[in-house]
């Protein structure tokens, strides 16, 4: 195998271990957000069409793929600050492997997280079980990407103490700014674009829509695909210079 | 046969010269320690010598390699446990070592024979099953130090091994440093006097970049008319003016 590919592969294990067996980031990327989507159901789904299983499971796997910031970016602050990242550099393992790894490791998590709300809510409403479920799964995963190269940015540039106060900024921006808990018609028609010009309504009606069909599929699918992916893909770059220059000055 | 030479080697940040023109010769097999206050370039010294920085000038050689030059070459016959424990918390000991080794790109064959001699020479059989992160401070520091065996090294790097440790643990730990001094060329960097003095073949005393001194404790103790390293080296890094 090569020998890159093959580092990749073991970083990307250890750091998988790493993350799993951290009991708060099960709480927080699983527990958590399986507990507000039976709870937000039961409460409101008779009440607004919001909360019915084809809006609300889309939206919790959204929400529950904004903690993965916060679990990308404290792996990296604490590799980082105890001098295990620097030891491994006198690996042959270069700044894009331990990136890659780091991505890699993070992306199943997300794709079991989709799985499980999606099943869950298909299990309480089972309409929404189709073959656009199985898409939105793989949406999940692009849009996860998203929050990863987050975690990786904010990794590199917080401390260990700091990330959990500025991941919360996403997970914040995630819930007040996808417009999942609350219904966004009564609000400013500057406050909406502000929202649509942000990755986190669009990640929500990648997942929504792919989820339950596209009537305009520039304004409903490609557009806010296209904008996830350009924050997604600026993100990992700065995320890449910000990690080498960060080792580097280590 | 020499397993480090350094040529003039320089270190600067922007206006602070953090190593002012090394120049050192250390014998394979040779335990050295660079003692020095804190900021004298100790770290900085090993971090290039170990490539994980660039010098700003100067040359230094790893048996035939450059650290400018070869630095793939030299990773491959040097390791270093820094300052900081650096271990994967939420790995075993033995996930730990497995990790390291097959990073390093060793065989299986090959690891569970590195395996049977980390776990002999720092008794961490006792506790491969258990996660570092539930170790105590002088067992993580223990695999921290191991870890840097996993690749087999020729020339190994410690750099302050023993910082935080309690006596006892500081203790057992000598002991391992003095069991590893027979199979590879080690660098020490340390704030304990008594440390250096226990373990040092020869001892380097570095100031503001500059290394001051370099010889036996026994030269030492003659060249400052001093009977303990302590007392030589406050000697030399304050030039006499702390003198009793």
């Amino acid at each position: 195998m090569n020998s890159s590919l093959s580092r990749i592969l073991i970083l990307t294990k250890r750091n998988l271990k790493e993350i799993v067996r951290d009991p708060l980031s099960l709480i927080f990327t699983i527990a958590f957000p399986l507990f507000m989507e039976i709870l937000f159901y039961l409460i409101f789904h008779d009440l607004t069409t919001q909360f019915e299983m084809k809006y609300l499971a889309p939206g919790i796997v959204v929400f529950s793929e904004a903690f993965l910031s916060l679990f990308t970016g404290l792996l990296i602050a604490i590799d980082r600050n105890t001098s295990f990242l620097t030891r491994l550099y006198v690996s042959k393992a270069k700044s894009y492997e331990f990136i890659l790894s780091y991505a890699i490791s993070i992306v199943p998590i997300a794709f079991l997280q989709s799985i499980l709300f999606f099943l869950v809510g298909g299990i309480i409403e089972p309409t929404i079980f189709s073959f656009n479920m199985i898409l939105a799964i793989l949406m999940s995963i692009i849009t996860s990407l998203f929050f990863i190269a987050v975690g990786i940015l904010f990794g590199s540039i917080c401390s260990e103490k700091s990330i959990g106060g500025v991941s919360s900024i996403v997970i914040a921006g995630q819930s007040v700014l996808s417009g999942m808990w609350f219904p966004i018609e009564g609000l400013s028609e500057g406050f909406i674009t502000f929202m649509k010009i942000l990755p986190f309504k669009n990640a929500t009606m990648i997942i929504q829509n792919t989820l339950n069909g596209i009537n305009d599929s520039f304004n409903d699918f490609v557009l806010p695909l296209l904008i996830v992916l350009a924050y997604t893909v600026v993100l990992f770059v700065v995320a890449i210079i910000v990690f080498r220059n960060k080792m580097k000055s280590k | 046969m020499n397993a480090i030479t350094i040529k003039n080697l320089r270190k600067e940040y922007k206006d602070i010269v953090a190593v002012d023109d090394l120049n050192l010769e250390i014998e394979e097999g040779e335990l050295f320690s660079l003692l020095g206050v804190n900021g004298a370039g100790k770290t900085t010294t090993i971090k290039m010598l170990s490539t994980l920085t660039k010098p700003t000038s100067g040359d230094a050689y790893i048996y035939d390699y450059s650290i400018n030059k070869d630095p793939d070459k030299i990773k491959e016959i040097v390791d270093i446990s820094m300052q900081e424990t650096a271990v994967a918390r939420k790995l075993t000991v033995e996930e730990n070592i497995d990790f390291y080794a097959k990073l390093s790109g060793q065989k299986e064959e090959e690891i569970e024979n590195i395996k049977k001699y980390i776990y002999s020479s720092f008794e961490l059989d006792k506790v491969s099953s258990k996660q570092a992160s539930k170790l105590s401070g002088g067992w993580q520091r223990k695999l921290s130090i191991a870890l840097a065996l996993v690749t087999k090294p020729k020339v190994l790097f410690l750099d302050e091994p023993t910082l935080g440790l309690d006596v006892i643990a500081r203790r057992e730990l000598w002991k391992t440093i003095r069991e590893l001094k027979k199979n590879m060329t080690i660098i020490l960097t340390t704030h304990y006097m008594e440390e250096a003095e226990a373990l040092s073949d020869r001892i380097g005393i570095m100031k503001d970049g500059k290394l001051l001194f370099v010889g036996t404790k026994e030269e030492l103790f003659v060249k400052t008319n001093k009977t303990s390293v302590e007392d030589a080296f406050i000697s030399i890094v304050s030039g006499g003016e702390l003198d009793e």
